[in-house]
Order: structure tokens, then sequence, then C-alpha cells
């Protein structure tokens, strides 16, 4: 009878040993995801109940359906991420189609065109179109004045789209660029053979087949807008369009707080996110355009005068997404007097910034640490959770691969509103709020999905043979792990980390809610002394960012080569 | 006389390097033309230039009393208005269509009615027997069934010419029989003008009214399949079809010397001075022991080795004092090394001049 219960102990020892890194990695991400969402969540429907309380119940909400602002509060921020989406696509898709499909001389000038915007932060963007735009800027002193309608035009809805769209349509050029270089020319011939014009190959044949790439890179560009705080916060403010993030952000940090109104608001962008990403791959399934493997495209080539306008237009979102805001931002960091004309030419704030002991170089070792630990937690954590998720099976897998994706459609400051609920809560009793160590774990849950994505597809593509080939010969879980998964993962992680680096570097959202007082990173920095109105130290430590991204991004394609 | 297709004098160069060179043909209505040859002969290269996807540079290129290609006089139509269709290696069935969409893709552009057009999409679907997949989408069949759908989609226009690139290559080996046999009675039924390319010589037999064998830009020989088989031009068409023994031979003291040492007696009329001896494999008769030569060329040999070929055996024997290599066939399994006789008959053997 003992041995009997021992049996069967020791089996069921076995066998949540088995499952034991599993549920682990459940437990991790559901305390760092699922717990703060939750709680959120709740707190938007019972706005008390952080006091134990429940009453008000859905108070938030009925008091967003009975105020007019608020109503016109969702609208706009629909209708600007919508807005931006097409905006992107009629930027992108045109640059696609002529970097895949004819022989435009200088692609290779084009596609780095295309990466400069991808890579510079929108808020440094739309801070620089500020210095361009604004009365007294750039376009007042050395254009010589601009009209007054444009600059209405500019800081209106209409303008801050534009700026947003050129940050973003570089991901829509790309993908249309893609697909479109490996839709077999096959496919066309056959139906040119059989005498479609190229208006019918156009649209029967080649649509059909590029769409799901258009409307991926727009759910992508849309996310993007609608969660986007920086462009919001910098630009929508001045322009008299309100919009979520920002919205949300002033009801967490200017008096009075109004937590209840933040949360909901946060749930009903979450709601929002998630209804776009299901329903584009709900609609990606209904125009599916079923499986094919790629193949070499067919390339039109191009007459003089078309060469010339293809390259009109690249160069001219070249000009606006990257030359402008470059040289306004460069500009503003090296100059020491404003008037009319040319400014004098100074490195006093770069030497303010780099002074020891100044502001300037604590938010930058704050942001360089800070960065740096987080990129390796994520490539740690995330690595070991990618694979787990794809070598297990059953609803503890499936949950964990939901928690997973999660992080990728939450916008960031509801992430960050969050947490900032869950690890303030009464019941907390860990001091981590008001610490650094809270933007640390910010960092690592809001961008732990790009080392779980990269680390994902890599694993896919590996068979499990290479463990089991280990397996057989005696190696232990953990020699397997180190000395056959991880090497295979390097690639991945490495680009990872680089990813989340560069990312957390310029992280904003998160950075400006959790920062304790008197802490900066070069992202609230460069926010802060930018609404205090010094702007060239601001923008000087905007080019020592992206200076410091860049230089990292190089310094690895190099090695990588 | 005025031929359905004819090509006279076609060139294409790339980059400095001739890939097709004076390639002539005529083609009659309801014929089938199978381009056979090895990879990087310049078959598909040809069949390109019969679509219209390439122009040729030099040369003319008629279909039924039209003018092609000509680019002497700066002619080229292009390949929408040629009412050809095309069966790919790799099938390129448009994946966002079903199969019947992708069938009437062609019979929409040409603006058939809606009912016509549903009629003809089931009787094509029929005679390729995928009827019951009409509503599937391409991704979800197999090779065989995909490339069935892909033939339809090319006869259901009815096309002045249908081209089909090695269309079986992509498939494996019992498919590639079995939808062989279909094609051939489908070619017949449909009697459409055809132009076949493939590099496998069962299919050539079997689907061709006429072979082109093409070998580096050219067409080496062309002629019924057993035309070819039986009297190859050169070396290269003996070699490539079936499997062939060639010796070097001479006159020489009123009969023939083959390599340096080794005579036959022969009768010398019509037989060229010097050349190639070609004598196909099923003509060659090995046994290690002697009989009555009965008008057969007989040799001595001894014998290297022998292949279990399933019916029979083929042995590969060294002969005469050159040390020639022969193939030819046995009724047994022959021991290594065995003195063993070499006989064929002379009406098989074919002199070759290439």
């Amino acid at each position: 009878m003992n041995a009997a219960l021992a049996i069967a102990r020791s089996r069921s020892w076995r066998a949540l040993n088995a499952r034991l890194p599993l549920l682990l990695c459940v437990l991790a991400l559901g305390i760092a995801t699922g717990y703060p969402l939750a709680i959120l969540f709740l707190q938007s429907v019972f706005p008390q109940i952080l006091g134990g309380s429940l009453e008000g119940f859905l108070d938030a909400y009925r008091r967003i359906g009975e105020t007019p602002d608020m109503l016109v509060l969702i609208r706009n921020s629909l209708a600007w991420a919508g807005a931006t989406t097409v905006v992107a696509w009629l930027f992108g898709i045109p640059c696609g189609y002529l970097l895949a499909r004819t022989n435009l001389p200088g692609k290779l000038w084009a596609r780095l065109s295309l990466l400069v915007p991808i890579m510079t932060p929108p808020y440094i963007a739309a801070l620089s179109y500020i210095l361009v735009m604004q009365a007294g800027g750039f376009g007042d002193t050395l254009v010589g004045g601009l009209p007054e309608g444009l600059r209405a035009w500019f800081f209106s809805f209409w303008g801050v789209t534009l700026v947003m769209a050129l940050s973003s349509f570089g991901y829509v050029a790309l993908a249309v660029e893609a697909t479109l270089s490996g839709i077999p020319r096959r496919f066309e011939d056959a139906a040119t053979l059989l005498g479609a014009s190229w208006g019918q190959t156009a649209r029967r044949i080649l649509l059909p087949l590029l769409l799901p790439a258009v409307f991926n890179s727009g759910l992508l560009v849309f996310l993007e807008a609608l969660s986007n705080f920086g462009v919001p916060a910098v630009l929508g403010t001045r322009s008299n369009l309100p919009l979520l993030p920002a919205e949300i952000f002033y009801l967490v940090t200017s008096w009075p707080v109004d937590l209840a109104l933040a949360t909901s608001l946060s749930s009903l962008l979450c709601l929002f996110a998630l209804f776009t990403l299901y329903g584009s791959r709900w609609l990606a399934g209904v125009l599916g355009a079923g499986e094919y493997r790629p193949g070499q495209a067919s390339i039109t080539p191009l007459s003089v005068g078309q060469r010339w306008l293809a390259w009109a237009f690249i160069g001219t979102l070249f000009v606006l997404s990257s030359v402008v805001p470059y040289a306004a931002m460069v500009l503003t960091s090296l100059a020491q007097t404003w008037g009319v004309g040319w400014p004098t030419l100074t490195l006093a704030h770069y030497t303010d910034i780099f002074t020891f002991g100044s502001r300037g170089l604590q938010a930058l070792w704050t942001s360089l640490w800070l960065s740096i630990t987080a990129a390796t937690l994520c490539i740690a954590i995330g690595g070991y959770i990618a694979y787990v998720n794809v070598r297990a099976s059953g609803w503890a897998q499936r949950f964990l691969d939901g928690l997973a994706t999660l992080p990728r459609v939450i916008p960031k400051i509801v992430m960050a509103v969050a947490l900032i609920l869950a690890w303030n809560a009464p019941w907390v009793r860990i001091d981590i709020y008001n610490t650094v160590a809270m933007l640390l774990l910010a960092y690592v849950v809001i961008y732990i999905t790009d080392a779980l994505n990269y680390s994902n597809s890599t694993l896919r593509a590996m068979s499990v043979n290479l463990e089991n080939a280990a397996a057989v010969l005696g190696a232990s879980r953990f020699t397997i792990f180190t000395r056959v998964v991880l090497p295979r993962l390097k690639p991945a992680l490495l680009a990872a980390w680089l990813t989340t680096f560069i990312v957390c570097m310029r992280e904003l959202v998160a950075s400006i809610l959790l920062l304790p007082p008197g802490t900066d990173t070069t992202a609230t920095f460069i926010f802060n002394q930018f609404e205090q109105g010094d702007l060239s130290v601001a923008m000087a430590m905007a080019t020592v960012t992206i200076m410091l991204s860049t230089i990292v991004l190089v310094l690895f394609t190099l090695r990588r080569r | 006389m005025s031929y359905f297709l004819e090509a006279r004098g076609l060139r294409k160069t790339f980059d400095g390097t001739t890939v097709l060179d004076d390639i002539d043909f005529r083609l009659e209505r309801g014929e089938c033309l199978v381009l056979l040859g090895p990879s990087g002969c310049g078959k598909t290269t040809l069949l390109n230039i019969i679509a219209g996807m390439l122009a040729t540079d030099a040369g003319e290129l008629h279909c039924d009393g039209d003018l092609l290609d000509a680019p002497a006089r700066g002619l080229h139509q292009p390949m929408r208005e040629r009412r050809f269709s095309m069966v790919f290696q790799d099938f390129s069935l448009w994946p966002h269509m079903s199969v019947a969409d992708n069938v009437a893709f062609g019979l929409k552009v040409q603006g058939m009615a809606r009912a016509e057009r549903r009629r003809r999409v089931a009787e094509v679907l029929r005679q390729v027997q995928m009827e019951a997949f009409a509503d599937r989408s391409p991704g979800n069949l197999s090779g065989g069934q995909q490339q069935r759908v892909s033939i339809a989609r090319a006869l259901a226009v009815r096309p002045r010419l249908l081209l089909l690139d090695e269309p079986l290559s992509a498939l494996d080996a019992r498919l590639r029989e079995d939808l062989k046999v279909e094609l051939g009675t489908l070619l017949r039924d449909t009697g459409v003008t055809a132009i076949y390319v493939t590099h496998d010589q069962s299919e050539a037999f079997s689907l061709a009214s006429r072979i082109a064998l093409m070998y580096q830009g050219r067409i080496e020989q062309i002629g019924a399949p057993e035309e070819i088989y039986r009297a190859p031009a050169s070396a290269f068409a003996a070699g490539f079809l079936g499997v062939s023994n060639l010796m070097p031979y001479r006159r020489h003291n009123g009969g023939l010397r083959l390599g340096e040492r080794t005579d036959i007696h022969w009768r010398l009329n019509g037989v060229p001075d010097e050349g190639q001896l070609m004598v196909r494999r099923e003509s060659v008769w090995v046994s290690p022991s002697e009989a009555p030569a009965n008008g057969c060329i007989a040799l001595a040999g001894v014998c290297h080795r022998t292949n279990f070929l399933g019916d029979r055996h083929e042995a590969v024997v060294s002969v005469g004092e050159d040390g020639f290599t022969l193939r030819g066939f046995s009724d047994e399994r022959v021991p290594e090394g065995t003195p063993v006789q070499v006989r064929f008959p002379a009406e098989a053997v074919h002199f070759l001049q290439r």
C-alpha cells in the first residue's frame, strides 16, 4: 500500500517536474503582464476597488458616454489613426512598387532613405517640425516667412497626420516591396498569355496578392498611431487636437488625477487595438491570397522621364521625413542666438550635456544602463519563454502564447498606467514603485515582445530532433538548452538585443510616467527641456541619442559581416 | 504549301552568349512538336520566344498566316495578342482564385457570357477529371491535381497553340507516368497544336508527332520519334536517345577497321570513308558460348560487369585488342572476367559522320 502511494507520488512529481518550466513561465508573464492589465480593467469597472469597495460600477464608462468632449476625443483618435494609415499607404505603396518592380537606379539609396524615418523617434521628428513651422521658427527665419495658411494647416489635424505618416510610411513601403518582389512573374505571364491587358492583370492578379501586405502594414501603422504618445503630446496639444494617449497621460499626471476615467479610456484604447488586430486578421482570412512559393518577379523598365518622376517622389518624401527634421534638430542644437537669418553656431549645448555632474549626462547615463540591462534581461527571459512556448503544448501553452502576444498589441501608455496601478496598490509590500527599478520592469514587460518574436521564428524553424539527438546521448535539459538551443538562437537574440536597446534608449511614455522625481532618461530630458523652452539643449540631447543608437547599429552590422 | 507554324532563322543572344542559333522548323495543324534536349540547350528560350515573352534577335516566326515576329521589319506581336496558352513547370496557378476561377480567367478576359463560361469550365474540368474540385483552392491540391488544373486553364480558351514547359518534371515518377498517358490522349482528342518542352525522352517518344532534338542552341535533328531513334544524325543524337555503342572506324583493306587494330568484314557500298559506327545496346547480344555468326558481326571480348535489369542482364564488355567498351544484353549473369562473344546484325549498324 505504502509502496503504491510512493510510486504514485513519484509519478505525479515527475509529471509536475516536466511541466515546471511551462508553469514558471506562465507565472512570470502572468505577474508581469496579466496582473497589471487585470487590475487596470477592474479599476475601470469598479473605480473604488483599490480602496476595497465595489461601488460606482461602470461609473467612468457612463461618464464617457455622457460627455460630448470624450466622444469627440475617441472619434478624433480613431479618425487620426485612420488618416495616418491612409496617408502612409499613399506614400508607401508607390515607393514599394518602384523598389520591387522597376529598374529604378540607386535602389540602395532609396531603401536607406526609407530606413532613416523608421529609425527616428516620432516625437523627435514632431519636435523638429515644430521648430521649423512655429512662428519665428526656421521656416520664418531661413526661408523668409511662411504663409499663415500653411502654418495653420500644419498645426491642425492634417499636419499632425502628415508628421505621423512620414515617420511610419517606411513600414508600408518595405512590406509592399517584399511582397511585390516575391510574386512570381509566371502569375502575370499566365494571365497575359490568356489575353489579359495590363490593367486586368494588375486588378485581378497583382492587387489581390498584394492586399494582405497592404493590410498588415496598414494595421501596424494604425496601431502605432493609435497608441503613440509622443506625437499627440508634442504636436496634438499645440494643434488643438486632443488624442487618447495624451489625454490619458494628463488624467494620470495633472491635478485633479482621475484614475477611473484614465483606466476606462485605457481599456477602450486596448479594445480598439485588439479589435483592429482581430478584425484585420479576419479580413486577411476573407481576402486570403493563399499560399505560394515566392519567385522571380518581373521588372518594368522606366523611361528617363519616369525615372526623374520616381526620384522626385522618393526624394521629396526623404526631404520631408528626414532632411527637414534632422536639419532643424542639428541646427537648433548648434544655435547660439535666434533671430533673422542664419544663427551663430556654438558647441556649448553639447558641452553642457557632457559636463560632469550635469543633468544631461545623468540622463544619458541612466538611459544607457537601463537600456543595456533591459535589453539583456529581455533576451534572457524572452529567449527562454519562447523556447518553452514552442516546445510545449496544451492549455497552459495556449495561455502562455496569449499572454506573450498581449504587449504587442497593448499601447505602451496603457501598460505603463497598468503597472503604476499594480505596483502602487495597497497590498503590494515591495517598495518598487517610485524607483528606477520600476522603469526597468516596465521596459522588460513592454519590450520583451521583440525577443519573443525573434526567438519564436528561429525556434519554429529548428527541428526538435536536434534536441532529441542530444537527449539520446544523455544530455540533461540544462545542457540541451545551453549547448544546443542557445547557440542556434544566438543570431536572433543578438538582433533582438539590438532592437530592444535602441527602442529603450528613446522610450518616452513609460519613462515619463514611471521615473521617480529628479531622475531623467534621455527621452524625458528632451521632452522636459523642450517644454521648458530650452530648445537647443533638448535638440543637442536628441542628436546625441540618435547618433549613439546609429553607432551601436553600425557596429553590430559591421561585426556581423 | 503553307504550314500552321513556321520559324525561320531564329536567333537569340544574351550578353554576348548565343543561346539560340539559326532555328528553323515547321509545324502542321494538330501536330505536337517536342523540343527535347539537355538543360541549357535553349529549348525553354525557344518556347519563350514562340510565346512572345522574349523577342527573337533575328529571323521570322509565322503562325496561321500571321507574322508574329520579324525583327528585321521591327515586328513583334505582344504575347497577349497571340491567342496561345501555356502550361508551366511550376503550375503557376493563381493562389487567390478557386480552381474554377483559374480556369474561367481566360474566358472572362475574352468576354464570354457567364452561362457559356460556366459550361465551358465544367467541360474542360471534366476532360482533366477535376470537376469535383472546382471550388477548391489550388493550395489544397496535390502537384498532379494542380497540373491538371493548369492544363485545363490553358485548354479552356481553345488556344491556337498550346505551349507546355516541362509540365511533368515537378511531379514524382509514378504520377508522371500516369499523367503522360492522359496528356497524350487529351492532346489527340482536342486536336490542339502543341509545342512541348522536355528533357525526358520517354515523354518525347509518347507525345511527339515530331521531335526537335536540341543541343547547344541549335536543332540537332528534327523528325518523327522512330526516325530519330533509328537514324540519329549525330553522335549526340545517338547518345542522348536510348543507349548506344559508338566506335571510331575507317575503311581498310576492303573492310572496316574499328579503332587502330580491330578489323571486320563489310560491304562498303554507301559507307562513308571514316566516322563513327553506331549500334544500339538492344541489338548487341552477349554470350559466354560461341555460336555460328549467321550473318552477324561477331567479336571476341571479356565481360567486365553485368547489371540485372529485371527482365534481362546488361553486359558491359571490353572488345578486341583496342579494348572498346560495348554494352549489350545477355540472358544470364556472366561472371566478371569471362571471355564472351559479342554479336550484332549488320542491319543494326548505323554510320555517323558527326
